[in-house]
């Protein structure tokens, strides 16, 4: 959380410096300004002299000239770092994601990782901006004990004194503070992310008829965020309530010291209003902390938020070897157990359209997983060309090996882009150029997010068609036509072989045509491979098969 | 399909609901308005408390004789931080729950927007509203909404408080005004449409959020890490750059003001020269109006800053007046009939894109019909249609009461997998769960999972696989059990051991109902009444499964393709 915080700051360190310094000049000269004040009255208004009063507000209008560029230019560095430090986290969060040891997801909406990346990021991003504003306000406040010093010793030691009294008493008061924001951000990163999830499942509320139920539903979270707003907004209350009260008694200590001191004829009037005026002045700086305090005490919950992804587990370990060029494509399983597999072997030869039915989905999704190293096998050993997976750098595994889930998403773009270019064999063996012809603009028609304005059926076909245009060395795809219609199943099955002719091709499956035109198929029952032929072999002689597949 | 997005409502409709929402909490409102007043008036009493301890001074009184009014500066700060704490906690209150008020009204419109407009708009449009605007107002509730009761009232009565020192105090004061007036309205000129850029570059940058991270695996899956890095890399700058040219905009604002604060303070200070001079005012009460003018810099800083946030908070809850606005589709109004009955019955979803043509249905009460056809045929669009999902262009469909429909776009809803089902029927006893899940096969697996029915499952939750969510699926719409199911390729999804499973619990979750089913495979065909084929948007063929199959016709070929594969002649189906 520490290092999160760090890092914003010292990431942004010009800015934060340039904006520091030039917004302690602007702090510098506010403080001026009640001083002023007390001169005008003392030689001017006192003493009613007129060239003394148009030369002190000369004076006056200069210091408002610099402190109001220094302002500007300040805080444009301050927000500049900010806003440049919030994007710098927005993006090491999304590169932790998609991290190709995975992981990141594991437990977390994509809502609120969505609300992590935008929300927290900026919040942590606006801890410069508070930095600069602290420096600014210490600024002020030691420029006014230094002018009250020169006043009177006793006075500005009162200051002071009393100030850092003040800024510790302001930072314990914030501390309940920090645990009732944590609280009330964590609920209303939750009801945003059912919110989210409500909206996402409309389709499926519709089918049932139960938008009223889900209504009902979101009131009850958007009932338990308003409760724990509401006790974070009673501490905050209380906080600014007590900051308010405390500033009155110090400014009426200064006011009683330096008005003894006045009346003693120790300081003169005009110094005794430079000194109050200064120490209403201080007000400013001293709620400024306050806001600080309060924005770190944010800063550091989401900051918090941030680090506990940055630090999620991985899904599987590094690796560290490259496949060895050029990619033969040959796997081998050896005693895999992992799930609900229980002791694989298998051999797939390079080049080789291997089949491989399960009777349990579960045991595919297992394999699968195994093949595309999101996740080690329990026990067992994967190699590629006689190199074990878990050894591999999984990133450079995955530009040899792809693994093409069924449920595989779409992106917005255009169709084009989202198979990766112009492929026009992938997207004709995918049946995905009929996709084209039906989509306003073709293939450079547009996309919705996830895929989302696609049918099911041409989701699957445009998904197949970029595992298809990938063309990696080793393809493994998982029921690629379930939602596809059975004529245009069974062209797809006749054109694969084609596209991925010399290269190893897996079809995970149960789909009749799409094993048929397999070299071999493997039968995965209860967790184990049962049996090993062609297709019609099987068909002919195991009933396990025939029932898995046939019925 | 070009984006559509969801309205935003005008100023004047934006203030009548925030109106209508506030008005039940009237009582609140007035509570806190007056403990602010109040707060504020006390503090007040601080600056003419210093001008008299000057005036003390100047009159050549004791030191003694300033205890007095220090003790009452004591009582005023203690005051004034009691009652501020009072009122910034009703303030924050009103806000705070008005605020639930309205979210909870867009979350209730959102859900009874027709499908149709939510898709023409992309659901980010909705999710960018009820996460970022959401969260853009709730902030400004919580900070701004009591900053600028406290600087509103500070400013006004400020001012009166040095017309009460004297009025050409007052008069000397608002020399500042003009220049404080343009400068507002130059600001809030160029302000509004940057704002609404930004809220469109905040949308987009949401959207790729939701899109790269929702579909991570995928992006891993295929080296996309750098394209997708790159994309939010773009809509982040272009966020930021955004932002910083509104950050630009409020620092020449700054600059205006300062000039505002100088005219204004010289102004006093001028005054005072002459009101002192010719007697008409004391050095303390020279003093003290300084000093309210001085003091006057912060709240007016303050207000006109919030003009900032009070715009942004402004336009996103215009983005959700926008919705929460819209008109009430009118309820579907369909003929109640016996049976299903359609006629006559177009639809296209973009201008001049038909996908169906005048196709008549009928299909009798308890009567199972499944349609089959090839993909883009317009199966599911009729099925739609039949479902009251979407709006026929042309014709008319009667239905016996409510349809209940599961369709290829699944979802397991976030939370325990009792709340999940208990979406269809609110009010379900556990048994009524145990039930349902019986009957379409599922209860052995929900009862395993590590909490049974309580077990979190969705999005960030246990894991289900693809049967299993169809399952959940059908169980829902038993426990909402409506007359008429249609089910779209409900199948599909779960592979052929998985099919096998859902295909008897399909079986199961119609009966006794009027069941219209979108079959993917042909086997499920076979076990209904009655086969519609679908080519082209017109139904080509009906008939009993047997019949069409030795008729010759598309679903005899059909059935050909289907079953071609197999090796075997005789057909291992019957």
């Amino acid at each position: 959380m520490r290092a999160v915080l760090w890092r914003a700051i010292s990431g942004q360190r010009r800015d934060v410096v340039v904006g520091a310094v030039l917004g302690a000049a602007h702090q510098a000269g506010e403080v001026m300004v009640p001083v002023l004040i007390g001169v005008v009255i003392d030689q001017g208004v006192a003493g009613g002299d007129l060239p003394a009063l148009a030369r002190w507000l000369v004076v006056l209008a200069v210091v408002y000239v610099a402190l109001s560029f220094s302002y500007r230019f300040g805080a444009r560095a301050g927000e500049r770092a900010a806003e440049r430090a919030g994007h710098a986290l927005r993006m090491e969060l999304v590169e932790r994601v998609l991290d190709a040891r995975g992981g990141a997801e594991e437990g977390r909406l994509p809502g609120a990782l969505t609300n992590t990346a935008t929300e927290d990021a900026k919040r942590v991003g606006a801890v410069n901006m508070s930095v600069m504003l602290a420096v600014s306000a210490l600024t002020g406040i030691v420029v006014a004990a230094v002018v009250l010093l020169n006043i009177s010793v006793p006075l500005g030691l009162v200051v002071l004194a009393g100030t850092p009294l003040l800024l510790f008493l302001g930072h314990l008061l914030s501390k309940p503070l920090e645990k009732a924001s944590e609280d009330q951000q964590d609920r209303a990163a939750h009801a945003s992310g059912v919110a989210a999830d409500l909206i996402k499942g409309l389709r499926v509320l519709k089918g049932i008829g139960a938008e009223t139920a889900a209504v009902a539903r979101y009131r009850v979270t958007s009932g338990d965020s308003l409760a724990a707003t509401l006790r974070a907004a009673r501490a905050e209350a209380l906080q600014t309530g007590l900051v308010v009260a405390l500033t009155g008694v110090f400014i009426a200590v200064v006011a009683l010291v330096g008005g003894r001191l006045a009346a003693s004829g120790e300081i003169t009037l005009g110094e005794l209003v430079s000194a109050v005026g200064l120490a209403l002045f201080l007000i400013g700086p001293l709620e400024v902390f306050a806001w600080v305090n309060a924005q770190f005490a944010m800063g550091r919950a989401s900051a918090a938020r941030i680090a506990e992804v940055l630090a999620a587990p991985h899904s599987v370990a590094a690796g560290t070897e490259q496949p060895s060029l050029p990619v033969r494509g040959s796997l081998r399983l050896s005693a895999v157990s992992h799930d609900t597999l229980k002791g694989v072997d298998l051999e797939v030869a390079p080049g080789e359209v291997l089949g491989v039915a399960a009777v349990d989905p579960a045991d595919a999704v297992s394999l699968l997983s195994c093949l595309g190293r999101t996740a080690d096998p329990a026990s067992g050993t994967v190699e590629l060309d006689g190199v074990a997976l878990a050894d591999l750098d999984p990133a450079a595994l995955r530009a040899v090996v792809l693994v093409a889930d069924h449920d595989a998403d779409l992106f917005e773009g255009t169709l084009r882009e989202n198979v990766g270019g112009a492929h026009p064999e992938a997207m004709a063996a995918a049946g995905a150029d009929e996709v084209a012809d039906e989509l306003p603009g073709g293939v450079d028609g547009h996309v919705s997010e996830r895929g989302q304005s696609l049918s099911g059926g041409q989701r699957q076909r445009v998904a197949l068609a970029r595992a298809l245009a990938a063309d990696r060395a080793v393809l493994v795809v998982h029921d690629p036509t379930t939602a596809v219609d059975a004529v245009t199943e069974a062209r797809i099955a006749s054109r694969l072989r084609d596209v991925r002719r010399d290269r190893t091709t897996i079809l995970v499956t149960t789909s009749p045509a799409l094993l048929a035109v397999a070299d071999r198929v493997v039968l995965l029952d209860g967790g184990r491979i049962t049996d090993a032929a062609p297709h019609a072999d099987l068909v002919t002689r195991n009933a396990t098969y025939r029932t898995a597949v046939l019925a | 399909m070009s984006r559509e997005l969801l309205p935003v409502a005008t100023a004047a409709r934006t203030r009548a609901v925030l109106l209508d929402l506030i008005r039940p909490h009237r009582a609140l409102a007035l509570g806190g308005f007056a403990v602010m007043v109040v707060a504020t008036s006390i503090g007040l009493l601080t600056q003419p408390l210093l001008g008299s301890i000057v005036d003390l001074v100047d009159a050549g009184e004791s030191a003694a004789a300033i205890t007095a009014p220090v003790l009452a500066l004591v009582a005023v700060a203690v005051t004034q931080g009691g009652a501020m704490t009072a009122g910034l906690a009703l303030v924050s209150r009103l806000g705070e729950t008005v605020l639930a008020r309205l979210r909870e009204r867009f979350v209730d419109r959102a859900m009874r927007l027709p499908l149709e407009q939510v898709e023409r708009a992309g659901s980010g449009d909705l999710t960018a509203r009820v996460t970022g605007d959401v969260s853009l107002i709730a902030e400004a509730v919580r900070v701004a909404l009591p900053e600028m009761a406290r600087s509103g009232l500070a400013i006004v009565l400020t001012l009166g408080a040095l017309a009460i020192l004297d009025w050409r105090f007052l008069l000397a004061a608002l020399i500042s005004v003009p220049v404080q007036w343009h400068t507002a309205r130059w600001y809030v000129r160029h302000a509004g449409p940057l704002y609404a850029r930004q809220r469109v570059a905040g949308g987009a940058q949401q959207q790729q959020l939701l899109d790269t991270i929702g579909g991570a695996k995928t992006v891993r899956a295929f080296r996309l890490e750098a394209d997708h890095t790159a994309r939010v890399a773009e809509r982040s700058n272009t966020a930021v750059d955004l932002t910083m040219r509104g950050v630009n905009l409020v620092l020449r604002f700054y600059s205006r003001l300062h000039v505002a604060e100088y005219a204004g303070l010289a102004a006093v200070l001028v005054a005072g020269f002459f009101m002192v001079r010719s007697g008409a005012a004391s050095i303390g009460t020279a003093t003290a109006a300084a000093l309210y003018f001085h003091s006057l810099f912060a709240p007016v800083n303050t207000a006109l800053v919030l003009i900032d946030d009070a715009q942004s908070a402004g336009a996103a809850l215009a983005r959700l007046v926008g919705v929460i606005d819209l008109p009430e589709p009118a309820a579907l109004d369909r003929p109640s009939s016996a049976r299903i009955e359609v006629s006559g019955l177009g639809h296209s979803y973009d201008e001049g894109r038909p996908v169906l043509h005048d196709v008549d249905l009928t299909i009798d009460r308890g009567e199972r019909v499944a349609l089959v056809g090839a993909s883009g045929a317009g199966k599911t669009t009729l099925a739609k249609l039949i479902a009251g999902i979407h709006r026929p262009s042309a014709g008319t469909i009667a239905v016996p009461g409510e349809v209940g429909m599961v369709t290829q776009d699944v979802h397991v809803f976030a939370g325990p997998l009792a709340d999940d089902l208990r979406l269809a029927r609110p009010d379900a006893t556990d048994a009524d769960l145990r039930e349902a899940l019986t009957r379409v096969d599922a209860l052995t697996w929900a009862e395993t999972l590590p909490e049974g029915l309580a077990t979190v499952v969705g999005e960030g939750g246990h894991r289900l696989t693809a049967t299993q969510i169809q399952q959940l699926a059908l169980a829902r719409l038993i426990l909402a059990d409506p007359p008429v199911a249609v089910l779209d390729e409900a199948t599909a999804e779960a592979g052929s051991a998985g099919a096998r499973v859902l295909e008897k619990a399909i079986e199961t979750t119609v009966e006794g109902r009027t069941a219209l089913i979108v079959a993917h495979r042909l086997t499920q065909a076979a076990a209904t009444d009655r086969v519609v084929v679908m080519d082209g948007g017109r139904i080509v063929e009906s008939g009993p499964h047997d019949g069409l199959r030795s008729s010759g016709g598309r679903y005899a070929s059909l059935w050909e393709a289907w079953s071609g594969v197999r090796p075997t002649s005789e057909n291992p189906l019957e």
